[in-house]
């Protein structure tokens, strides 16, 4: 298990290249240029008392039609807070109608390759962390990135949702695509990382030899010529450099058994945060099985939501 | 178990029985490494339905002991991952719908709990079991390992296809069964619930007129009715706050009608014992493995 120490000692080699925001900049402006033109259609069969479930659609990088579910509050007319949840690695984005009953929206987005998205833009699991590894900008996670930041830019085309109460969290690959879009999008007012995985790639490929990051092990064994030219490339979607750029509020969630996303990684990532925030250390947890972390993650939420007591 | 139980058992391994398996077995070159061997394994199941399996096979000669990890109810399927795939033979095998097992038929989450439901011939749940089934026979027909003792794992589905396996497969040594999930059981039809069991009630709240249908078309796969055919020991875990994989009751239950069962339970939700559990689980596993 990983000590405070051994968080406070660690060093990432990982280094912000120097067109970084010149190449995020050239992707949100790819986006702009692309209309959102969203779909949404009901789903009676997950809509119960508290929510109103939907299925919605929207265009994203590269004209991909990304999906999501988008659940209201059955009560009120709105405009809602709204809580943005992106997905794990290998798990489906879930039908969130829990925060329906307190009057807050979830979009929770299916990226691409996710069922849901998959039409297009298929790599499978294993396979979407190496997935056009040949260069940034055909990199499977730039699409990936992409579409977490039109989620946030859906939420705020919908009269519906208050946009200035935009809130983001998810866990492991869920936990880097909050710090990823929160820096992104400064529309997100606050976050919750738990557990988060795309940080510091150079050092996560090698400290445990646990999925999804032995995929980069792997992909170097096969062609070890390319290793510094992926190493290069991953510095772009590496969350260590979009944190210094996330002006919001954020917490990032550690377990310090992690041997899926080395705790090291994730707090390098908090360590580059330069605004507000807070750090969960979970000792005898281990990957995104903290018994207390889901309670603290809504817990924080409400309270950046400014949910009443008598809402609860 | 009941007669209809046993008659849906009976009727599964007859089904299975007209199938051959075929198993093929691939070495996978990208994803072995210096101490192991990763294969990708195809063969068939019900209805001549190709099936998709990672195995990974320790370096040397064996016999080595063998550990089958049943799929969760989710998309993908792990490739193998456990600190155990250096001594022992481990297989992870999907069910039809999951990742690079939906040629056919592709599963939705949430929906598969659900899918085809209106009838026994239809629903695609009596089949995932007949899958498991299908997965551990076909280790036991592979050629890359020669295997000693082997036990089964999983947790949620997986965690009651283990079970199930276990009750149905007499050369299982050992199983490892977290928050199994309450499909079949009364307790699975509550309000209430979280996913993936919440998946049931949602179902009935849109068709009212089928709850009996769901009631009866599920009922065969109540890890309750299979329990008492479980000769293997079985390490059981739940979380006392489960709602949507493992109600307390029924874990409790479960526990007491296993005839060889180390039942913990934790102050958690479907997570169940989280970290600690997996210590003692893998501390267990190697015991009864001959690993330790």
């Amino acid at each position: 298990m990983a000590t405070e120490q051994d968080l406070q000692d660690f060093e990432t080699q990982v280094t912000c290249p120097d067109d970084f925001d010149d190449f995020w900049s050239g992707t949100l402006e790819l986006l702009a240029g692309i209309s959102l033109k969203p779909v949404i259609t009901a789903e009676p069969l997950r809509s119960n008392d508290d929510a109103h479930v939907f299925n919605v659609t929207y265009l994203s990088l590269g004209g991909l039609e990304i999906s999501a579910w988008y659940s209201l509050p059955a009560q009120g007319e709105g405009p809602f807070p709204a809580v943005i949840n992106f997905p794990g690695y290998k798990s489906e984005p879930p039908v969130r109608r829990d925060w329906a009953k307190k009057g807050v929206a979830v979009l929770s987005v299916a990226v691409r390759g996710k069922l849901k998205s998959s039409s297009e833009f298929n790599p499978g699991y294993p396979g979407l962390l190496t997935s056009g590894l040949e260069s940034k900008e055909n990199y499977g996670y730039r699409g990936v990135i992409s579409d977490c930041v039109r989620g946030v830019d859906f939420l705020r085309s919908r009269p519906e949702i208050d946009p200035e109460r935009i809130f983001a969290c998810g866990s492991s690959q869920g936990g880097g695509l909050t710090l990823i879009t929160s820096a992104l999008r400064p529309e997100i007012k606050a976050g919750v990382a738990g557990y988060p995985f795309l940080c510091c790639y150079p050092e996560a490929m090698t400290m445990f030899r646990s999925y999804p990051y032995d995929e980069l092990a792997c992909y170097v064994r096969a062609n070890p010529d390319e290793q510094e030219q992926m190493l290069d490339i991953l510095r772009y979607f590496d969350a260590v450099n979009f944190a210094p750029r996330i002006k919001c509020p954020m917490v990032v969630g550690i377990a310090l058994d992690d041997e899926v996303c080395p705790p090291e990684t994730s707090y390098a990532a908090y360590q580059a945060l330069s605004g507000h925030k807070e750090l969960w250390l979970f000792p005898n947890s281990g990957h995104g099985n903290a018994h207390d972390y889901p309670g603290q993650e809504r817990a924080w939420l409400e309270g950046q939501i400014g949910l009443s007591a008598a809402t609860s | 178990m009941t007669t209809a139980a046993n008659r849906f058992w009976s009727q599964t391994e007859a089904i299975l029985d007209e199938v051959p398996a075929d198993v093929r077995v691939q070495r996978d070159d990208f994803y072995s490494q210096p101490g192991w061997d990763v294969f990708q394994m195809r063969y068939t199941s019900a209805d001549g339905y190709w099936l998709y399996a990672w195995l990974s096979v320790p370096k040397g000669n064996g016999p080595f002991p063998a550990i089958v990890r049943m799929p969760d109810y989710a998309s993908v399927h792990d490739i193998v991952y456990t600190p155990m795939r250096e001594w022992a033979v481990v297989m992870n095998p999907t069910f039809r719908g999951q990742r690079q097992s939906d040629q056919i038929f592709q599963a939705e989450f949430p929906g598969l709990l659900t899918e085809g439901i209106e009838d026994t011939e239809t629903y695609i749940m009596r089949r995932v079991f007949a899958d498991a089934l299908r997965g551990f026979d076909a280790l036991l027909a592979q050629d890359q390992a020669i295997l000693g003792n082997i036990a089964v794992t999983g947790a949620g589905l997986g965690g009651a296809l283990a079970l199930a396996v276990a009750a149905r497969r007499i050369a299982v040594h050992a199983v490892a069964a977290n928050t199994p999930l309450a499909l079949g059981n009364p307790a699975s039809l509550a309000k209430g619930l979280a996913y993936p069991l919440a998946e049931l009630d949602d179902y009935m709240r849109l068709y009212p007129d089928r709850k009996d249908t769901v009631k009866q078309n599920t009922a065969d796969l109540d890890p309750l009715k299979i329990a008492r055919r479980i000769t293997a020991p079985v390490l059981l875990s739940v979380g006392i706050n489960d709602t949507g994989l493992c109600p307390l009751a029924f874990g409790e239950k479960l526990a007491e009608r296993i005839p060889d069962c180390d039942f913990r339970a934790y102050h958690g939700a479907s997570e169940g014992g989280g970290h600690e559990h997996a210590q003692i689980q893998l501390s267990w596993l190697s015991d009864k493995l001959g690993l330790g």
